[in-house]
């Protein structure tokens, strides 16, 4: 009964299942239980069907109790006298590790349907149609939808990093507790900034919680440290975080001397240059050593350098996993994958990254790109050989009036006199009786305004009744669907998939159709709106008579 | 009804169509309704539209198989310079200056239109898109010409007698879609026979289509359907909308056709398919669906 090319992952001898002896098999995707010198196993379960396992402690007996989804459930003894506990905790690990993969796999797809069915109100609404009144089963409804929507969920899986906020450490604003106390507010989003920021302070966590430290031990000792102040003297004291701070010095020295990719940004040139006293006629050398600085500059040294690691650990947490990967971080040099640095020093790369850098820098500031040359594109001349068409348009041909061309003189000669002698004369343009038969024409109901009594028709039909009758159209449009993508009919497949499509459609038209038909005659509408709805089913079933009729005669 | 604003100025533009071939014939059709009470129309037309409101304004053309002219205002008027030697021929009955003005202009310039009339035997067609883009080019000019904030609303009646001259589809057609982006209406009144370049005009700009069943009734329709403006148009019951034809007809035969092929170099239809066209002469492949072959197969061992 074992697969063979199954991969065995655990093999735990001496348990018992049901008062019998055996072994218990884990394998990639099930477990399994075979009894003592028998091949075959008598319990198998996959994982997927697992829905928890139950290790209880302190008991005489040490077991594993497995809950099925329909569940049931299936108990091991671990009955090995010296390892028991250990195989048991082996057992419940490997378990631990597998059941949630296999979970979130069944899961997944139950999932994404009910996503879609809320995301789209128009699927539901045809859901709640055809599958849930037994029009459809749902396999068939959910055949296509499925393989479409499972490449745009793979394409929004690269889903984008959440960045972080520079003032995140500042946003934990400290209360006071009353008595002398503060508290601060940590938010996971706020744990999880400080960890990106300062890969330092996660390590420490790592190695210290839940060991040494609890986590809130941990968090008081990193607000009571100077690491976290402001005045980043370091005193000496044993603190964990005191390694931390020294770091973050070598970092921030060795991101100095890389400097920044940008060729034509020159940061030297930013530096302090006060005038001191004298207005730089008494040319004093500015003395760099910290020996020589005051306290105050040396605390405002401390914090501009303080401000400035912070900005580039920030930055170098936010352009993420991609350029962490390209780079050769080597030492201390945790956070360096910010855009301005190069790579180590190491690298000879560095060497022949400069002149193009500078190069396409140059060539960016000094061109514009809508100032350029147009080169136009190679076109071909249009050759008309028939141009008259132009003229004429696509305009049918009128019958022509031919006028001989006596009767064109005839008819200049006339009008020429008539008009010689014009003279307008205003009151006499009507009698009031053509005048009053006109205004007849025009008044609603005449002659010329047959046309508008009638109304649009949407604003005759009540728009529940429009609702529904949009819900019948998207469902009729599907099963129409389902049925015409079966023909040309080659397999026995579609064959029967044919026939239970027809007789789908027919239940249809029974169970939606007419009641609607019925619904609308009772509320006196004389529109025909389900003609349309019953011309496409009767094509429909047309076309399977014929098909019918075409494959009986095939047979005989 | 909705007062228009002090500065706003409403322009219309009657072009009238004396066609004297389709006219002359028309004299001997129907004595009792001539070019010349097509003409006491158009100036009812015409007086009641300046009498609306003091800051309207009007331009009437003939359209003419010849020529088309200015009927209105007077081609060698200034812009608010008076006429000086014009004689006081005002009519005694204490009528308007401006309209008894108008009118007398609009009388002079018809007999002089067509005093000058000659006849060719192949110039029988109105130059009706020729009339519309003069309409269209004074309604630029008079917008250009207005003072600082005021603002105009223009709109062409075309009263049509003769009828469509297919040649001028192209130029047409031109004109209808620039009315339609300086937004001024084409409004038109059909004597005689439907015609759907009109009907497109009126369609693509927002304006109205009337074929009037009574000619001599002229006037009566021109004031109840053409008189208000666009924006008066829509509290009043007007005749609805006409049912436009937009079919084309394909090229090879000037039949109408629902559906066809469209060369797409030259854009000219055709109702077959023809692996050249024959307007610019580019090559065209289709090619055939590989199912034709698989039924062939199917239907052998059947027979």
């Amino acid at each position: 009964m074992a697969a063979l090319s199954e991969e065995v992952l655990l093999v735990v001898k001496r348990v018992r299942q049901r008062k019998q002896d055996g072994t218990l098999y884990l394998m990639a995707e099930r477990i399994a239980w075979g009894p003592e010198g028998k091949d075959r196993f008598t319990v198998s379960h996959l994982y997927a069907d697992i829905r928890q396992k139950i290790s209880p402690d302190g008991k005489a007996k040490i077991q594993l109790q497995l809950v099925l989804h329909t569940g049931e459930s299936t108990n091991f003894h671990f009955s090995n006298e010296s390892t028991a506990l250990r195989d048991r905790d082996a057992a419940k690990d490997l378990l631990q590790q597998l059941l949630p993969k296999f979970k979130k796999r069944a899961n997944k797809e139950l999932e994404e349907k009910n996503r879609m069915l809320q995301e789209d109100p128009v699927l539901f609404q045809l859901y709640k149609d055809l599958v849930v009144s037994q029009v459809i089963s749902a396999e068939e409804f959910w055949a296509n939808r499925l393989s479409l929507n499972n490449v745009d969920h793979s394409a929004s899986n690269n889903k984008q990093e959440v960045g972080i906020s520079a003032a995140f450490l500042a946003d934990i604003r400290p209360q006071t507790d009353g008595c002398n106390g503060l508290r601060y507010n940590l938010t996971s989003d706020i744990i999880e900034s400080i960890f990106r920021t300062y890969p330092a302070v996660k390590q420490k966590y790592a190695e210290n919680v839940p060991h040494n430290l609890t986590e809130k031990e941990f968090w008081t000792r990193f607000f009571q440290s100077h690491y976290f102040h402001r005045d980043r003297i370091s005193t000496g004291l044993q603190d964990i975080f005191s390694e931390c701070a020294k770091q973050d010095e070598k970092g921030l020295r060795s991101m100095v001397v890389q400097g920044v990719k940008n060729p034509l940004v020159d940061l030297l040139s930013l530096e302090d240059k006060t005038l001191d006293e004298g207005y730089g006629s008494n040319s004093m050398a500015p003395s760099t050593s910290s020996a020589n600085k005051t306290v105050k500059e040396n605390s405002n040294s401390a914090i501009i350098k303080r401000f400035n690691h912070h900005s580039a650990m920030v930055l170098a947490a936010g352009a993420g996993k991609k350029a962490c990967l390209t780079m050769k971080c080597a030492g201390p040099n945790w956070g360096c994958a910010s855009e301005t640095s190069s790579t180590d020093g190491n690298s000879r790369d560095s060497d022949f990254f400069q002149p193009p850098v500078k190069k396409v820098k140059i060539q960016e500031a000094i061109e514009y790109e809508d100032l350029h040359m147009e080169n136009g594109k190679k076109t071909v001349a249009l050759n008309l050989k028939k141009s008259d068409r132009y003229s004429h348009g696509p305009v049918p041909l009128l019958p022509q009036q031919y006028t001989t061309s006596q009767d064109i003189i005839n008819s200049v000669n006339c009008i020429q006199q008539e008009i010689a002698n014009y003279k307008p004369c205003l009151t006499q343009v009507m009698s009031s009786s053509t005048a009053s038969s006109a205004i007849a024409a025009l008044s609603p109901g005449g002659l010329l305004m047959q046309a508008g009594s009638q109304q649009a028709i949407n604003q005759m039909v009540p728009s529940d009744v429009q609702g529904e009758l949009k819900h019948l159209y998207t469902a009729a449009g599907e099963l129409l669907r389902h049925f015409w993508s079966c023909f040309p009919v080659n397999t026995p497949f579609l064959e029967e998939k044919v026939v239970k499509m027809k007789s789908n459609l027919e239940r249809f038209q029974m169970t939606k159709l007419r009641p609607f038909q019925e619904k609308i005659q009772r509320q006196y509408l004389s529109t025909n709106l389900t003609g349309h709805l019953e011309d496409m089913f009767q094509m429909a079933y047309n076309k399977f008579h014929a098909w019918q009729t075409r494959q009986m005669l095939r047979k005989t | 009804m909705v007062m228009a604003s002090e500065d706003e100025v409403s322009l219309l533009v009657i072009v009238v169509d004396v066609n004297p071939i389709w006219w002359g014939q028309q004299a001997n059709r129907e004595p009792q309704f001539t070019l010349s009470k097509c003409l006491d129309a158009v100036m009812v037309m015409g007086n009641s539209h300046l009498v609306m409101t003091r800051n309207n304004k009007l331009a009437i053309i003939a359209s003419h198989c010849q020529e088309s002219h200015f009927l209105y205002p007077f081609k060698l008027w200034k812009s608010g310079d008076g006429h000086g030697d014009d004689n006081p021929s005002t009519s005694g009955d204490g009528k308007y200056e401006l309209l008894s003005v108008a009118n007398d202009i609009m009388a002079e310039e018809i007999k002089i239109l067509m005093s000058r009339t000659e006849v060719k035997g192949n110039q029988t067609d109105t130059l009706l898109a020729g009339s519309l883009a003069k309409a269209l080019c004074y309604i630029h000019r008079v917008t250009k010409e207005l003072e600082a904030g005021q603002e105009i609303k223009s709109r062409i009646l075309v009263i049509k007698a003769a009828d469509d001259c297919a040649l001028q589809y192209m130029n047409f057609m031109n004109v209808i879609f620039a009315a339609q982006k300086q937004s001024i209406l084409i409004d038109a009144c059909v004597l005689d026979s439907d015609s759907g370049l009109l009907q497109q005009a009126c369609d693509i700009t927002g304006g109205l289509y009337l074929m009037i069943p009574q000619k001599i009734a002229l006037a009566q329709y021109l004031l109840w359907v053409f008189l208000p403006d666009s924006d008066q148009r829509s509290q009043l019951v007007l005749p609805p909308p006409v049912h436009v034809d937009y079919r084309a007809a394909c090229f090879c035969h000037r039949n109408l056709i629902e559906i066809g092929y469209v060369c797409s170099v030259c854009l000219s239809i055709f109702c077959n398919f023809s692996p050249i066209c024959t307007t610019c002469e580019t090559a065209f492949k289709i090619p055939l669906p590989q199912m034709v072959k698989a039924k062939k197969k199917k239907l052998k061992p059947s027979t």
